[in-house]
């Protein structure tokens, strides 16, 4: 046996190594198995009024079907003085991976912050919405995974609000939902924000009646709407429930209300 | 010794088998974290009254090897934060030196001021979310305890994602499953928080730790427990035994070795 | 290749309401993204029982009709009419008969019990799991948002022009929400001794 550990030259082996020297090529390249990302579930939702605009997420926080957390925000003030977002004139909500949303709200923040301090001016909701939309396209080849919905007042303090894809492409819309319950929500709210399939009793026959024309809704009727589509989604989603948070920016600042949601 | 520097102290195909050369890659895409080799599992951890109860058993498995049963997976930083350890045990042997080199540059720095539960939370969900974006990630979840800038109870958690979250009470791994809803019932909402007592808190944790020894199957009976407190620091017992442990149940279930067949 | 139950598309609901139930479909027919019919109803009725069949056209259509023979061989047999109960246990028993070789179908039962005078709906998977609910079903590509839309809209006890005006809503709205759904739909509120279909014209697009 001992023998055999010994390279003999002479022996009939063509091979003077145990290996072929092709072995130290080290073709075979293994591959990355690791996923960098996640889906938190939960859901958002924006809808704008003449001088209001909404901002609504669940608190529920998931990863598969386990509940990490019955209360994580995802609607976020921006540009506030500090860490409470006291003074901020502008709210986004990240939908999606919880990782990526909470580095992309710190990220536009700071942007906010530094614009301010630079120009010694609050930026415009317009513009925020822009610098977003470029945040998001920097990282287009490894994509921040969140659906975002900015909302604000615009310059004529107006209700504004922007929603997004996670690659930046977006659009200044009236409502729009966002996550886990979008597919739920979003329907509900064509029919009961913009009127859709809806018309004016006895304004023609047939085919020729008159569509119900959209118009901003007050702020009341709103929040009833968001807690409306919620409840809905937390009674057929299960990645949605626990809480609902809404920021509603007026000329007066953001404020913030808490509604439970059922749990199960 | 010969001229093939690739044949030195080589264990030889003929005796061995063929030798797997792609460990010996120096060209290609650089060796990353492609999954944990030595794990620790569950941390479980409680909010109480006026502090936390972290918990975590002293087990690093080997795949289904229980290989080193000394491992103390809980860490303090300094006396009003720790953390607990779930996932790869050499991450977290990283991790400690880092947050130790954390430590040590803060007291020299800015002698006075400490970091607290809430900052270490912070670094490391940034350290781990920096990783990951990498594509080279910490193989760990971890739970942060101890007391917030405000000395109130801190407890939140971070993963291998950079996902973060916190609730008054959490669990890492099969934790999650198993531990988590047997918690929830002490303190469901952050605002059943202030009834729950420290005793409480300690018996529900204790009574956890068994429920996962019966039923995770990369779990150990001796475990690591701590009580973080405003007025008792950091309290660390390393080396604690599960207490009333009950297999009389085993008797009528086949398969557990008391009947032939 | 995609899912049988989503080549070709369509949605359908069914709802309660006081003494009456609603159920209601979509018109189209697809492959995939192209629209090759606008005249596809997914609703049959057998006597006072309405079935709406949502999923791979060629088994709705092979359901359908294996249903209008099974129904109709139980009306010679018994010498009365299906009740929506009967019929809601022989579409289970059916489905589950081809349990490993499924009909790509979600089927959807509707009708008012003339017994008991009850209104009664359920729905089913493919294999013939009865889902027995209170309020409404639904079942299609365009499910999703019809839970969302039926969930914000319905309501209990709804009198028979209310319930047209909720179920036909609540379709609507979904379908337009969703590209392999819409192009006009067909709604049929059931009453004791009254049943009236009504054609909706809904976006071309």
């Amino acid at each position: 046996m001992a023998s055999s550990l010994i390279a003999d030259p002479t022996s009939s082996s063509h091979n003077l190594y145990s290996f072929s020297p092709s072995d130290q090529t080290a073709s075979d390249i293994r591959q990355h198995s690791f996923y960098p990302y996640t889906d938190n579930g939960g859901s958002t939702l924006g809808i704008t009024g003449n001088d209001f605009a909404i901002l609504a997420g669940d608190t529920r926080s998931t990863s598969g079907y386990s509940i990490n957390s019955r209360y994580a925000p995802k609607v976020y003030r921006i540009g506030g003085e500090d860490e409470t977002g006291e003074g901020a004139h502008i709210v986004l909500s990240l939908v999606g991976y919880a990782a990526d949303g909470t580095a992309l709200q710190e990220r536009l923040n700071t942007v906010v912050k530094m614009y301010k301090y630079q120009h010694g001016k609050r930026m415009t909701v317009k513009a925020c919405a822009q610098r977003l939309a470029t945040i998001l396209y920097s990282k287009r080849f490894f994509p921040y995974y969140v659906q975002a919905i900015l909302a604000g007042l615009d310059e004529d303090g107006r209700g504004a609000l922007y929603s997004y894809d996670p690659v930046g492409s977006y659009e200044r819309e009236q409502c729009r939902a966002a996550g886990a319950a979008a597919s739920l929500i979003m329907p509900f709210l064509d029919n009961q924000v913009n009127f859709k399939n809806q018309y004016m009793p006895g304004s023609g026959e047939g085919h020729d009646l008159h569509a119900k024309q959209a118009e901003p809704l007050p702020r009341q009727e709103v929040e009833r709407l968001v807690k409306d589509a919620f409840t809905s989604a937390t009674e057929r989603h299960i990645e949605v429930g626990d809480g609902l948070q809404m920021l509603i920016v007026t000329a007066k600042g953001v404020e913030e209300t808490f509604y439970p949601l059922k749990r199960d | 010794m010969n001229h093939l520097p690739q044949a030195w102290g080589r264990p030889r195909d003929d005796i061995y088998g063929h030798y797997d050369p792609s460990h010996l890659q120096t060209a290609g895409p650089n060796a990353h974290t492609q999954q944990p080799i030595v794990t620790g599992t569950s941390v479980l951890a409680v909010k109480f009254k006026d502090g936390i109860v972290i918990a975590a058993d002293n087990l690093a498995s080997y795949g289904s090897l229980a290989r080193f049963t000394h491992v103390h997976r809980l860490r303090p930083f300094n006396d009003r934060a720790l953390v607990g350890f779930g996932g790869d045990i050499s991450d977290m042997q990283y991790l400690d030196r880092l947050l130790n080199s954390l430590d040590v540059n803060e007291n020299y720095g800015s002698p006075g001021h400490v970091l607290n539960a809430q900052n270490l939370h912070t670094y490391l969900s940034k350290v781990m979310y920096k990783r990951r974006s990498d594509m080279n990630p910490l193989w760990n979840s971890m739970l942060v305890v101890g007391l917030d800038g405000d000395d109130k109870p801190f407890l939140s958690s971070v993963d291998l994602l950079g996902t973060t979250f916190s609730s008054p009470t959490l669990a890492t791994g099969f934790g999650g499953h198993l531990a988590q809803p047997l918690l929830r019932k002490l303190a469901d909402d952050e605002s059943q928080v202030k009834d729950v007592t420290r005793e409480k808190a300690v018996a529900a944790v204790q009574e956890c730790m068994k429920v996962l020894f019966y039923r995770d199957a990369r779990s150990l009976d001796s475990y690591s427990i701590a009580v973080i407190t405003k007025e008792g620091g950091v309290e660390l017992k390393e080396d604690e035994q599960l207490e009333g442990q009950s297999w009389a149940f085993a008797d009528t279930i086949r398969g557990y070795g008391t009947q032939v067949n | 290749m995609a899912s049988p139950f989503s080549i070709n598309g369509g949605a359908c609901v069914a709802m309660v309401g006081k003494d009456c139930v609603a159920i209601a479909c979509d018109l189209r027919l697809g492959l995939q993204s192209m629209t090759v019919s606008n005249n596809f109803p997914k609703i049959f009725s057998y006597g006072n029982v309405y079935l709406g069949l949502t999923g791979l056209a060629t088994d709705v259509s092979t359901v359908s009709d294996l249903f209008r023979y099974k129904v109709n061989m139980y009306r010679l047999r018994e010498e009365r009419s299906i009740s929506p109960q009967t019929m809601a246990n022989l579409v289970s028993t059916s489905l589950y008969e081809k349990r490993f070789g499924p009909y790509f179908v979600s089927p959807v039962v509707a009708g008012i019990n003339h017994t008991t005078g009850k209104p009664f709906i359920c729905g089913f998977d493919s294999i013939g799991c009865i889902d027995f609910a209170k309020d409404f079903i639904v079942s299609g590509t365009a499910s999703d948002q019809l839970f969302g839309t039926c969930e914000g809209l319905w309501e209990p006890d709804l009198e028979p022009e209310d319930l047209f005006e909720t179920v036909s809503q609540a379709l609507l709205n979904a379908v337009d929400r969703d590209a392999l759904s819409g192009w006009g739909a067909h709604v049929y509120i059931i009453e004791k001794d009254k049943v009236t279909k009504r054609l909706l014209k809904g976006r071309q697009d």
